[in-house]
């Protein structure tokens, strides 16, 4: 057994070395400025304590990037997870042409974020391609486009999002599908259950692993969506989020002490949200 | 899988191999520029401009680093705040307080004597009356107007609105031509361009943020109210509101009459040919034609660069007359910092080009400092919130003004 | 009927995800940059004169090469690496475990933008500024990859190990001969994965490194982005173009997916 643990000590250096040598100093790093008044450029910087963090908690802006991040996340979320379970299971079986629809589906994550939104900024835009579709089915868009307007700019950026990253998850769920071996399927036939009850009481349980990890990676993904929300918006109609403020406040304001304390009340709230995760998942599932 | 180890053998070792690569010859100096200029109609300028001064130059050698616009302000802020800044940096004109205020810049007070009369906009560059950036290339905003839907509307082709009341009847006329037919281009809540569409209409009204001696703000001013209501009038009943980009798409395809530009619409219609018949004019004021918003590329040198003289050296090489009249002329731009280069007939032979020019004596900066980020945000939230959420336009710039002054006292 | 249903179904999902795509490559096709107008999408004529372009001026085609070495090493090492780090976290017990295993969730839970000046420091000091080394170098070992790897090797019976071990096996030898085989789906998920991600990074790339000699492809293409306007049809092809590497990768990997694990395999 002890020889065994020293392998394992062995299979993990390569990351133990690379979070030494790359991680860790940046992670400290950013945690201690958390504590001072330290702004970008200025050399002398002091010691503040909780002082950040309370002003934080107070700070509308903060809050507000906050409440978006959660819709953000909240709506997301179940719609991807499910979106991509449903696809993997539509494309799992062999059939004529399934390589074109796993394709198909998987294209969306192969581009990059950038010039997806940038795609999107202009489809959503008055005149654009979902613009008019919308005005075909009646939905009366909002006048000068879906992205500038605060009803629709964040959940327009989340429907993106959801298109855009369901192919990967689908994928994954793929592979965890193939997991399962075959025999539990032949088993519970001869035992005479439906396709239901065969879903529900072997592929849902033993995909148990593969989802969690989907999910803790998707929330930890979500809470720091920034990308689509500086190309398309920059914050603006209604749609800053939390990292979008860590952005703003840190490197266009340089209050990177401010910054870095805005990041680990983020990281704490995505800590928690991981955690509670695990929890739900352990039984029989994780470590 | 051992191919797989055995590529990563062989891309470990590649990397090692380009780490130990580096060309530096003895006795010549390497100065680092990061720039802006990536567009490939004004590279192969830029390049030359560098190309000539090496040669002019044989103990100095000039490394270009491209930035994007998107993220190139990041990188600036990066490399300042850790110490690895480049020898030479260009600079939007309302990044330098940043970096001048945090003693970060070169002082080119002495270095900018002999030359301070030819130029024009050093106060960006300026700081505690000390210089810490050359102008290079400014820019201002005219008004484009679709002569073809103007002479629709009723008018003359050669007619040009040169205050508000022929603005508004301008905008109102071409407004009704049809229904998908817009009077004005309204600038959306777009971060660092709403605002400077507004500060035109502001200063023409003889409106201003701050007081002179910045102590208080005169944003909720009688003026202030006046111009803002003009142009929420303007924006409301006429405008087309959507992202600077595309309002000007909607400008060439004959969407909107009239909307404020810069010399980049152009630049562009230039080189991809459209066929758009369009006038610029000076931006109207109440009464007579008023001031328009001007920004600026800077050029300013690391404090901690180890050749500052040669630095400075390429910085007046780039700047000089000659070098900018070479460079406004491939970028279609109207307007060098250089007042000699810019009397060159090529911008009087041009009607476009000429009323930049014009422009650009009839136009302002805002008071950039270390307040100005935040004063920007308060600015652009009250325009949203007028122009766009329906808040009143007195109370709003009250509450403006609240904000600004306790962003100026320090709270 | 259920059959032509579940096609019908099949293709509409697959309009939806593709129809966005279709558009970035008729924007790439349009000739010369102008209005992005919509309403003559289908007539407003065709040209490859920009891919063309893309090839011959500037140094797209360097970038294109060093994303791929980039890409190439990193997947390569992620491969490796995470599936050592992953295959111990599931199956080994040793001191410290939780602790490093949430240590490699932990660092995916601060923002990039918070720790990017840190390590933009760190990767001057090391003296990797502006080399493929700070490309490839802090990224070898994903956290994602890792804690996907583990997660997969949970779902596995152990019962296959247990024979090998039983049978005199070494441990690197189950490692690899083993468990690897056993894991291809994972690890083809992984590799699609690492790639893909290093592949369209845009940020580290940018602020760690200076030059042309090692650019990547979407820093080259973010120039495309000026100040004032965006090359349409040339940010379009060459968004285009960067995607066709990823298919391939993908096509490659995917068939290990869905093949998954050979039917004899994990009975015993």
């Amino acid at each position: 057994m002890r020889a065994r643990n020293f392998t394992g000590c062995l299979f993990t250096l390569p990351r133990i070395i690379s979070f030494l040598l790359f991680w860790l100093f940046p992670l400290l790093y950013s945690l201690l400025l958390g504590f001072t008044d330290y702004r970008l450029m200025r050399p002398s910087f002091q010691w503040v304590g909780f002082d950040n963090f309370i002003a934080l908690l107070s700070d509308r802006a903060f809050l507000i990037s906050l409440k978006n991040t959660f819709i953000f996340v909240l709506g997301t979320i179940p719609v991807t997870t499910v979106t991509a379970l449903f696809l993997a299971l539509l494309i799992e079986k062999k059939f004529p042409g399934r390589t074109i629809f796993r394709s198909g589906y998987f294209m969306p994550s192969i581009t990059a974020m950038v010039v997806i939104a940038l795609v999107f900024a202009n489809l959503y835009s008055r005149g654009g391609y979902i613009y008019l579709l919308a005005e075909m089915l009646g939905l009366a868009p909002p006048e000068n486009g879906f992205l500038l307007d605060n009803r629709t700019a964040l959940i327009s950026i989340m429907a993106m999002d959801v298109w855009m990253s369901v192919g990967y998850y689908m994928l994954i769920f793929l592979a965890g599908l193939k997991s399962i071996p075959r025999e539990l399927y032949e088993a519970a036939e001869v035992a005479g259950a439906g396709a239901w009850c065969k879903f529900r009481s072997i592929t849902l349980p033993l995909l148990k692993p593969v989802a969690l990890f989907i999910i803790v990676i998707n929330t930890i993904k979500s809470f720091q969506v920034f990308v689509e929300v500086f190309v398309m918006t920059k914050g603006k109609y209604d749609t800053s989020t939390a990292v979008y403020f860590i952005y703003e406040s840190g490197l266009n304001r340089f209050e990177f002490g401010y910054a870095s304390a805005a990041a680990y009340i983020l990281f704490l709230i995505i800590a928690i949200f991981s955690l509670v995760q695990f929890r739900l998942f352990r039984r029989r599932a994780i470590w | 899988m051992k191919n797989v180890i055995c590529f990563t053998v062989t891309a470990l070792a590649a990397v090692l191999l380009s780490c130990s690569s580096g060309d530096r010859r003895s006795g010549v100096v390497t100065l680092d520029w990061w720039q802006f200029w990536t567009d490939p109609s004004v590279k192969p300028t830029i390049e030359q401009i560098v190309a000539d001064f090496e040669a002019q130059n044989p103990g100095i050698n000039i490394s270009i680093t491209d930035l994007t616009w998107a993220n190139g302000h990041e990188k600036i802020v990066m490399a300042f705040a850790s110490g690895t800044a480049p020898d030479i940096v260009e600079l939007g004109s309302d990044w330098i307080p940043e970096l001048s205020s945090a003693g970060k810049l070169a002082d080119l007070t002495g270095d900018a004597a002999g030359d301070s009369a030819d130029f024009s906009a050093w106060t960006p560059g300026t700081y505690d009356n000390q210089i810490y950036a050359f102008p290079w290339i400014l820019g201002t905003r005219v008004l484009y107007i679709n002569t073809v839907l103007m002479t629709r509307a009723g008018y003359d082709e050669d007619f040009v609105p040169f205050n508000w009341p022929q603005l508004k009847e301008l905008c109102y006329k071409i407004d009704s031509l049809g229904k998908d037919m817009y009077g004005f281009g309204a600038n959306a809540a777009e971060k660092h361009r709403l605002y400077k569409k507004f500060l035109p209409f502001l200063w023409s009204n003889g409106g201003s943020i701050m007081s002179r001696d910045g102590s208080f703000s005169t944003i909720a001013s009688d003026k202030s109210y006046a111009a803002l209501k003009f142009y929420k009038e303007l924006c409301d009943s006429t405008g087309m509101v959507d992202t600077q980009r595309r309002l000007e798409d909607a400008f060439l395809e004959g969407k909107v009459g009239v909307i404020i530009s810069g010399d980049w619409l152009l630049k562009r219609i230039r080189n991809e040919q459209h066929d758009i018949p369009f006038i610029t004019a000076l931006i109207p004021g109440p009464k007579f034609p008023g001031k328009s918003f001007v920004g600026g590329e800077y050029l300013a040198v690391s404090r901690q660069s180890k050749y500052k003289s040669a630095a400075i050296k390429f910085i007046r090489f780039l700047t000089s007359r000659d070098n900018q009249l070479l460079f406004c002329k491939a970028n279609y731009t109207a307007t060098p910092s250089s007042k000699t280069a810019a009397k060159d007939p090529f911008f009087a032979k041009d009607p476009q080009l000429q009323t930049f020019v014009k422009q650009l004596n009839l136009s302002k900066m805002p008071k950039v400092d270390q307040h100005w980020v935040y004063i920007e945000d308060v600015l652009e939230t009250t325009l949203e919130n007028v122009l766009y959420q329906g808040a009143p336009v007195a109370e709003s710039l009250y509450e403006a003004k609240l904000e600004i002054e306790k962003i100026v006292s320090g709270q | 009927m259920v059959r032509a249903g579940r096609y019908l179904l099949l293709v509409f999902i697959l309009a939806v995800m593709v129809f966005p795509l279709l558009w970035m490559f008729r924007v790439s096709l349009l000739p010369a940059a102008g209005t992005l107008s919509f309403t003559d999408f289908i007539s407003s004529g065709y040209t490859v004169a920009t891919y063309y372009d893309i090839f011959t001026s500037g140094n797209m085609l360097r970038y294109f090469i060093n994303s791929a070495v980039v890409g190439a090493a990193v997947t390569a090492g992620n491969i490796l690496f995470c599936f050592m780090v992953g295959y111990a976290f599931s199956r080994y017990r040793f001191i410290g475990k939780n602790f490093w295993f949430f240590s490699i969730i932990f660092v995916l839970m601060i923002p990039a933008h918070i720790i990017i000046i840190p390590l933009y420091l760190l990767v001057h000091h090391l003296g990797l500024y502006d080399t493929y080394g700070a490309l490839i170098l802090p990224f070898l070992v994903n956290p994602i990859g890792i804690f996907l790897v583990k997660q997969y090797i949970d779902t596995l019976p152990t019962a296959v190990e247990e024979a090998a071990r039983m049978d005199g096996a070494g441990e690197l030898r189950i490692l690899f001969r083993v468990v690897m085989p056993l894991c291809r789906p994972a690890l083809a998920v992984l590799a699609i994965q690492v790639f893909l991600t290093n592949w369209n990074s845009f940020l580290f790339p940018f602020i760690l490194t200076s030059s042309e000699s090692v650019r990547t492809l979407p820093v080259g293409l973010a120039l495309y982005q000026g100040h004032q306007a965006i090359d349409w049809p040339h940010l379009m092809a060459g968004s285009s173009l960067a995607v066709i590497p990823v298919l391939v990768i993908f096509l490659f990997f995917q068939r290990h997916i869905v093949s998954g694990i050979t039917a004899g395999a994990i009975k015993q």
